[in-house]
């Protein structure tokens, strides 16, 4: 078996080298485009003469290509910079940066909600398995997994929104609003919040219901929960005590992989709902060609999935040895 | 036996027809499935035959609600909303289906050399599928429609190139199992070259699999088609059940309560997607008769 250390070392290599294929490939795919580097990162009548200037100068852009290379890639490493977003004229970075804590509030808070109430929805279908609540939720959850998951936004917004009116139609602040202290922004927000999270929460926990339904119909069948049943113990401890953790455990993973998903999804989200995260960007860069936001956000949403899902990862090999055995 | 027979029996015609009866009658979710799809495979078969006006002209006042005379309203330009709905299936289910079938042939050769060959290949390409899985489809996918341009060829493209990994894991894991039969060493045994036994021994092992991959994968690819319309990445010359729901979406049809434009066309995309994954499910337990106690 490896160490952990070695593990640990072994996975951050590998998805560093993994980032930096990513980021050489955003680098290459502009270049490819008709008029080249120069037509993507300068060549936009929006962009005024001098910054036109200092951005030629800042990535080499009259240079041969293996310098302009180089320059972007110190430009990266050194300041995280990846050009000027042409639709709002600052660094793409720093408007990554000042949406990226909406989106990262929004994916954490439902999958942990939706990890929550799938793991034990999922163990408690299992428990009844072939019961009313289990064939209620299968065939729900098979329905909600059909839709797409901005329609589900929208029909949401629409029946909460404009019908019953207790959730507001966009964004996720009030505008022009002011706050005397900090709580009655956090309440502003959650009321501007909790439709585009209960979306996203429900999309989620179809994933997660699933599968820990299908690992725990598997535990039920193993050894040791015999064993628990011979020795006498009641049904609902076996299920809920023996059963439950390490049928829970493959979530954590799916989890993990899944990440890369969830994110597309609650960027599909944020557009439907109009909030100011990455999502907004990633509208507003396809609407104006913005060429180097768009690449920003492939860049920047990549460097989170890889480093969440190796963080899940490392969890996981600590949690569960048994990874670790090659 | 006469030289079409073989033919038919080589293109294993003969030997669908039993399975499509077990698969689609006999088998409930098969059977619900079928049902489910009627609808829009009637709209893409025969669409003229369904719709009282052409969806491209203007034939009523605009943002008309639901009435007799146009069923779901009219749209910001006057259009008969149920018209573009019925002409709407054409696109998305062909987009459906040639996207998962090209995903699913990227995959299943991706799968079969790297479980074949094993070795650097097999690393390399495992590495890959790897990659793919992990990173967020979704901005790729944008990125890549954007740079390529609207139209529904380059839509397949893009959900095509990303798409595929999923099968080539679940490929590789086959072959890898199959290659070690003593059919397949026989073969070697007498002579038959790599590409010979990966593509008469190993791939006819396949297909009943591949082909629950590829109906699995059309409600996929159908959601992914919606998503890329949804962001104005579509065919502004088609009308597919995404772009319908796009151009309701920035017609203000939220903010002014019509339902019924944002509803129909994305309940005939969950609607298609259900009844495909169920059918996709009823091969899958044709194929592999275990998986029949699970559900």
């Amino acid at each position: 078996m490896e160490s952990l250390t070695y593990y640990v070392l072994r996975k951050i290599i590998s998805r560093a080298i993994v980032f930096y294929i990513i980021l050489s490939v955003t680098f290459i795919i502009p270049r490819l485009l008709p008029g080249g580097a120069f037509a993507y990162l300068v060549a936009n009548p929006n962009v005024p003469l001098e910054m036109r200037n200092a951005l030629i100068k800042e990535f080499g852009l009259d240079k041969p290509l293996w310098i302009q290379y180089i320059q972007f890639l110190k430009q990266f490493s050194t300041t995280g910079n990846l050009g000027i977003s042409f639709s709002r004229l600052r660094p793409v970075s720093g408007v990554i940066m000042s949406a990226l804590p909406w989106t990262i509030a929004l994916v954490t808070t439902s999958v942990v909600l939706s990890a929550i109430i799938g793991i034990l929805s999922g163990a408690y279908a299992a428990y009844k398995r072939g019961g009313k609540f289990d064939s209620t939720m299968v065939s729900t959850i098979m329905f909600i997994r059909s839709m797409p998951s901005f329609w589900l936004g929208l029909v949401l917004l629409i029946a909460f929104g404009y019908y019953i009116g207790i959730a507001p139609l966009y964004g996720a602040y009030t505008y022009g609003a002011t706050y005397s202290n900090a709580f009655e922004f956090i309440e502003d927000v959650m009321g501007h919040l909790w439709l585009p999270m209960l979306t996203l929460t429900l999309l989620y926990t179809t994933g997660y219901f699933m599968i820990m339904r299908n690992n725990m119909i598997d535990v039920m069948g193993e050894d040791f929960i015999n064993v628990a049943k011979a020795k006498g113990l009641p049904e609902r401890a076996v299920v809920f005590k023996h059963a439950l953790r390490p049928a829970s455990l493959p979530v954590i993973t799916a989890l993990a992989l899944d990440l890369g998903w969830s994110i597309g999804g609650a960027l599909l989200i944020e557009i439907v709902f109009s909030l100011p995260g990455v999502g907004k960007l990633l509208y507003d860069a396809v609407y104006m060609t913005d060429y180097p936001l768009l690449l920003g956000i492939v860049v920047y949403t990549s460097a989170l999935t890889l480093t969440l899902v190796t963080f899940a990862e490392i969890l996981y090999a600590y949690i569960d040895p048994r990874v670790r055995l090659r | 036996m006469t030289s079409a027979e073989r033919g038919w029996r080589r293109l294993r015609v003969v030997n669908y027809l039993e399975p499509l009866y077990y698969i689609l009658l006999k088998n409930k979710r098969g059977l619900i499935g079928l049902i489910i799809l009627f609808i829009p495979l009637a709209m893409a078969i025969a669409p003229q035959l369904l719709v009282p006006y052409n969806p491209w002209k203007t034939v009523d006042k605009p943002f008309l609600p639901p009435s007799p005379k146009h069923l779901l309203g009219t749209n910001d330009v006057g259009q008969d909303i149920f018209s573009e709905l019925v002409y709407g299936a054409r696109i998305s289910l062909f987009v459906g289906f040639v996207a998962a079938i090209s995903s699913v042939f990227i995959g299943t050769l991706i799968g079969l050399f790297s479980g074949y060959y094993g070795g650097v290949l097999d690393e390399v390409l495992t590495s890959f599928t790897d990659v793919m899985l992990l990173i967020p489809v979704l901005p790729f996918m944008i990125l890549l429609a954007a740079v390529m341009g609207q139209g529904y060829v380059n839509i397949i493209i893009v959900i095509s190139i990303f798409a595929w990994p999923g099968v080539a894991r679940l490929v590789k894991a086959q072959v890898m199992s199959l290659k070690e039969r003593l059919y397949v060493e026989a073969a070697r045994a007498i002579g038959a070259s790599n590409w010979r036994i990966m593509m008469n021994h190993l791939l006819p092992q396949l297909l009943p699999l591949l082909t629950a991959f590829i109906v699995l994968r059309i409600g996929g690819a159908m959601i992914a088609e919606a998503s890329l319309s949804f962001l104005g990445l579509g065919d502004p010359t088609q009308k597919s059940w995404g772009t319908m729901i796009y151009w309701a979406n920035n017609s203000g049809a939220i903010s002014s309560g019509l339902w019924w434009w944002i509803t129909a066309p994305g309940l005939m995309i969950t609607v298609s997607v259900l009844g495909f994954t169920q059918i996709g499910y009823a091969i899958e337990e044709y194929v592999n008769p275990r998986l029949r106690t699970k559900v």
